[in-house]
């Protein structure tokens, strides 16, 4: 309040109208009034917030309870474009992170009047956007409790995307106030765990009579070859990073498969990578079958050729798709 | 390019005689050696000699085209210590060597981690740094004068020769002689274990492999014969690997793994019993007689599946005993079936929670910086272990086709390997050896079949028989195989065989792709795993070589030109080398046990020059080493890593250090005009680009040109407060500035205060006004002008 009198002062000339209609009132009457509006304010406001966690807002009552100026509480808004018709797919990704944010806020032990979280739909409140000169959605704004938001204010969404706990971290930021995201706990890995569980229990138990297929060794080595070939593959590092499935060349409309750097991994390359493994421990095994089982001597001839040509044509195969990846690598075999 | 025949060489000789020994192994009365052997074998009387003969020139010939190709490193430059770590290694085994054993493991290092010092002795694992010594010593005491640092040097291929030849061993126990011999070439040239074990690379790994395959190889010998002898020895061995890597841990997870399975597949017997309880009650009191293991094997949860399996062996050969005695089966099976699922459920969480605990710490950014830390992809497979990735699996499935209780053991090591190194590239070298071994059994399988001759393949009954009595007599060692060998020939002999000219095309094509594999092993070798990186080396157009040692130079410059007690602070990849070679105090090093120490100095690397001032200040800091790149393109330097720093000092300092502020509007980590002011003007950007703009390159980039970020840098106008230059290396690698002390007096911003008052008007008649101000000595004067008066 303080603040807002000095400033009073210095444009004391201007201000003298405004003076003389104070003159009018009771004595300090003028303060009054401005605590009265704030705690109403405030009021209203917690009313809203315990209500749902995301304060929804139009155009006026973005300017009576976020701009206009007493104030003692921080707001954040997201502005965004959640109607269908708007396409706008970002949008509702960023409004979930956010509401979990808010929902987290909301039900903490730390939950305060010092904060709220809002929001402005574009098609509720298109004026605010043309006032604050916006164009695209979804931003993140913080208007603090005094003064004029400043550049940080804005959340750099192009920087470090939109995940709650980046925002919280901002939030943290800005204004102090630490929220520890809690998301929902996602149970849909648990149930399909379960699910699978008890699936092969009641097999087990269906077959209860006729356990053989456990000592089924066939089964077995299939299941650790499966893990082998998945993780040499890579697919570890496609779990944890995340990389597309291909790459769509923009300007041609070519699909790549193959990443151009060793330091790096298409989906769809490490499923080719794993094919091509597994092609050549199979001629491994041909090869071994066709020298070790009985039967027609044509037929065993034709095994091994087949497991030999799937061993050198598909190592070959995979020299040359490394060769491509690892700049400066000399050596192919059969195809360059 | 010696190294490369003789690693041909080797390999040839080693598939050629892998089959020729089966052929023997199997038949030892009808052919000494398929493979072109058979001339000599025509006049053998004891072809067993020659095969001993053999199997032991092969053994030789591999361990000394191990130990030649890891040598690129000391003909190429010269016998010195790589890389961070094993600087670090070095001087402690230095340390070692000078003041015996008992005051290395009370060794409090002042030298590290100013001020806080670190306790070496307890922190290390000190297998290797005792392993040089001890050979370094037994040399001195044969007047056989080396010095510590060649001993270090040499250490890993030395020790590389013995990983094959226990390499060797344990896959003779798990399949036979033939596969081990490849299984041994493999191991000796595969690069997922030569990037660890090159000369000059004096780090735990390269003894802690052999320790691991030995280790293995008696497990397995103690659960075959169920003797306490191999199973006390297995402990010893265990004993050593745990003094030398912290990777003890894989071990004492998966042999109570293959314990519990053995159990899960009815395979218990009291071999196994006898192996496992000496085993862990051993192992586990030798391996809390290292200091830095300590209480740790009975505390953390990593320890904690071997205890449970532990638990759970006892109870169930309780359970076994009770059976005798009682008669309800089915109680008992389900009693049994409770415990299992109980253990089971026990030991998946233990898994999950070391998991996840595994996973939480790759977030943290000072794990993250680390490159070593990342999953793996494809590629970094294919470069490591080329054609033995493909063939492993189909050696898996011969194993679990033909299982028997040291297979599962070789099945649950692969299983669980390749998972690891899946997750961590570091981990790449604890699943190299299992891939040597079933691809081994791989190859050697199918030379087996298609190696020599179908005119050969008849065979007498009577040798059949003997073959069956030596498979008894020789304690059930080649079980399985032996039955598969019997097998086949059994059923060549009723018909006829594939035919020569397909059997030769196969075995051509087959040495020929391992011949590839030895081209391609020497020559990852030679292009990426042979470098110092303290020593680099340039290549010009004409291919001669220029050798930049910018590094020693440096390190020498502060060893020599310094106070002994200086201390210099630099980033912490560079803090052992600091030690090392220049004995100079650090603050922060590779040993990364502080990061609040460590985002004190990326603070003070990140702010602007007064801020840092005031940290160097408060840290003592006498003098700042930063690597810079800009002039001969090196990109692994300072301004490369700069990200890093500002990332852990923000872990630490958010309210100071902001990543954003380092970036451009557009999100972009730019160096030229464009750069972010915060950039601009801190610490690590002023002290790398300190006159750098003065510099033209060439004629025509212009004067400050970036080569390793290909920019122009943005502040040529620097100029330094606190700091001042002290050394800048040949190629400007290294630069090196000194800390100002502290001026004697701040400069005050105002005018003096005048001393001397504004004097009025004073007629000079008066002594008595002028005498106002001078005070005690000029009374004295007055008085004594009355004593004259």
């Amino acid at each position: 309040m303080a603040s807002v009198w000095t400033k009073f002062f210095v444009h004391l000339p201007v201000l003298c109208v405004f003076f003389l209609l104070l003159l009018c009132l009771p004595p300090g009457g003028g303060q009054k009034k401005k605590e009265n509006l704030l705690s109403e304010k405030v009021d209203q406001m917690m009313e809203w917030s315990s209500r749902r966690s995301v304060v929804r807002m139009n155009g006026d009552k973005f300017r009576r309870f976020v701009k206009a100026p007493p104030r003692n509480y921080s707001v954040i808004v997201m502005f965004t474009a959640l109607q269908p018709q708007r396409q706008c797919s970002v949008c509702r990704q960023a409004n979930e992170e956010y509401q979990v944010l808010a929902n987290s806020w909301r039900y903490s032990s730390a939950f305060s009047n010092k904060l709220f979280f809002t929001v402005v739909d574009y098609d509720e409140g298109a004026d605010v956007f043309q006032q604050l000169n916006m164009n695209s959605a979804p931003t993140f704004m913080h208007f603090p409790a005094k003064g004029k938001p400043k550049r940080a204010d804005t959340f750099d969404l192009q920087r470090i995307g939109f995940a709650s706990e980046q925002l919280a971290k901002w939030i943290a930021d800005r204004t102090d106030v630490q929220i520890r995201v809690f998301r929902p706990p996602n149970y849909s890995g648990t149930i399909a765990l379960a699910l699978l569980v008890s699936l092969v229990g009641g097999l087990l138990y269906l077959r209860r009579n006729n356990l053989e297929f456990i000592y089924n060794k066939t089964g077995w080595a299939m299941a650790a070859l499966c893990v082998v070939f998945a993780m040499t593959s890579g697919q570890m590092w496609n779990h944890i990073r995340g990389p597309p499935y291909a790459h769509k060349n923009p300007q041609n409309g070519q699909v790549s498969y193959i990443h151009g750097s060793s330091q790096a991994q298409f989906v769809a390359e490490s499923h080719i990578i794993l094919l091509l493994n597994a092609a050549i421990t199979m001629g491994m095994v041909l090869l071994n079958e066709a020298a070790t089982s009985k039967g027609d001597v044509g037929k065993r001839r034709i095994i091994c050729l087949v497991g030999l040509g799937l061993v050198v044509f598909f190592f070959s195969f995979l020299l040359s798709i490394f060769r491509s990846k690892y700049h400066g690598y000399p050596y192919s075999f059969l195809i360059k | 390019m010696a190294e490369h025949h003789a690693v041909s060489d080797g390999k040839h000789k080693a598939s050629t005689n892998a089959g020729g020994s089966v052929h023997g192994n199997s038949r030892p009365g009808a052919a000494g050696g398929g493979g072109g052997k058979g001339g000599l074998s025509g006049g053998l009387t004891q072809p067993a000699g020659w095969q001993s003969l053999l199997s032991f020139s092969i053994l030789f010939l591999a361990c000394l085209a191990g130990f030649s190709s890891r040598l690129f490193a000391v003909i190429r430059f010269e016998s010195i210590i790589h890389e961070f770590d094993p600087w670090f290694n070095y001087r402690s085994t230095h340390h070692l060597t000078t003041n015996g054993f008992y005051e290395f493991l009370n060794w409090f290092d002042e030298r590290a981690w100013y001020p806080l010092g670190r306790i070496v002795g307890g922190t290390v694992y000190p297998g290797l740094m005792v392993t040089a010594g001890l050979i370094h010593y037994m040399l001195n005491l044969l007047h056989i004068t080396v010095h510590i640092r060649d001993v270090c040097v040499f250490l890993a291929p030395v020790f590389s020769g013995l990983t094959a030849i226990s390499t060797f061993l344990l896959t003779r126990e798990l399949w036979n002689q033939g596969a081990g011999l490849l299984a041994a070439c493999f191991i000796a040239i595969v690069p997922g274990y030569i990037s660890r074990s090159v000369a000059g690379s004096f780090d735990n790994e390269g003894i802690a492999i052999f320790a691991l395959q030995f280790t293995y190889y008696l497990w397995v010998k103690s659960v075959k014969t169920g003797s306490v002898f191999w199973t006390i020895g297995c402990c010893l061995s265990y004993f050593y690997m745990v003094s030398a890597w912290g990777g003890y841990v894989f071990i004492i997870n998966l042999i109570p793994l293959h314990v519990f399975v053995l159990m899960l597949m009815q395979r218990y017997s009291r071999r196994v019993y006898i192996a496992y309880s000496t085993f862990y009650i051993v192992g586990l009191v030798l391996s809390m007689q290292i200091p830095f293991v300590g209480f740790q094997p009975i505390r953390t949860s990593e320890h904690m599946a071997a205890a449970g399996v532990f638990a759970l062996l006892q109870a169930y050969a309780f359970l076994q005993y009770l059976k005798d005695r009682l008669t309800r089966q089915e109680f008992q099976t389900l009693f049994f079936l409770g415990v299992s699922l109980a253990a089971g459920v026990v030991f998946l969480t233990v898994i999950y929670l070391t998991y996840t605990g595994l996973y939480a710490k790759i977030h943290i950014p000072i794990i993250a910086s680390v490159s070593e830390h990342q999953p793996t992809t494809w590629v970094s497979f294919f470069f490591d272990l080329h054609i033995l990735v493909c063939t492993f699996p189909a050696g898996l499935w011969f194993c679990i086709k033909n299982i028997n209780d040291e297979r599962v053991f070789v099945a649950l090591y692969a299983i669980s390997a390749v998972y690891f190194a899946g997750v961590m590239v570091r981990l790449m070298l604890t699943l190299t050896p299992v891939v040597c071994m079933l691809s081994a059994v791989a190859f050697s399988s199918v030379f087996e079949h298609y190696m020599g001759d179908d005119t050969k393949r008849e065979k007498p009954p009577a040798e059949d028989s003997s073959d069956e009595d030596d498979k008894r007599n020789s304690g059930n060692l080649y079980d399985k195989a032996g039955k598969v060998r019997k097998h086949v020939s059994e059923q060549e002999k009723a018909e006829e065989g594939l035919g020569p000219n397909i059997k030769s095309i196969v075995t051509m094509l087959m040495l020929m792709l391992l011949m590839m594999f030895a081209v391609h092993c020497t020559w990852v070798t030679s292009n990426a795993y042979s470098s110092p990186s303290v020593v680099l080396a340039s290549y010009n157009h004409d291919g001669t070589r220029n050798i930049l040692d910018d590094f020693r130079e440096a390190y020498y410059w502060l060893r020599q030109n310094t106070d002994e007690h200086a201390r210099v602070m630099s980033w912490w990849d560079y803090g052992y080398q600091i030690a090392g070679m220049a004995n100079r105090t650090t603050l922060v090093d590779n040993n990364t046990w502080n990061n609040s120490h460590i985002a004190l100095v990326g603070k003070a690397m990140s702010s602007n020059e007064s801020a840092a001032y005031k940290i160097m200040r408060s840290l003592d800091v006498d003098y700042v080493l930063i690597i810079f790149g800009g002039v001969i393109g090196y990109s692994g330097d300072d301004i490369n890593k700069f990200l890093w720093m500002v990332r852990i000092a923000e872990g630490e300092h958010p309210k100071d250090i902001r990543e954003s502020d380092y970036f451009t509007p557009q999100g972009e980590f730019r160096v030229d005009k464009a750069g972010s002011p915060t950039l601009l003007n801190c610490l690590m950007y002023k002290m790398s680009y300190y006159r750098f703009g003065e510099m033209q390159l060439d004629f025509r980039t212009p004067p400050g040109f970036d080569r390793t970020r290909n920019a122009e840098i943005g502040n040529k106008d620097i100029k330094f407060q606190h700091l001042e230059e002290a050394f800048t290396s040949e190629h400007w690698l290294v630069r090196i500035y000194k800390v100002k002390n502290l001026d004697n007096r701040e400069p005050l911003d105002h005018k003096l205060r005048s001393v001397v008052p504004k004097q009025k008007y004073t007629s000079k008649k008066t002594a008595k006004r002028k005498r106002g101000h001078i005070k005690n000595k000029l009374a004295l004067r007055k008085g004594k002008k009355l004593q004259k008066k």
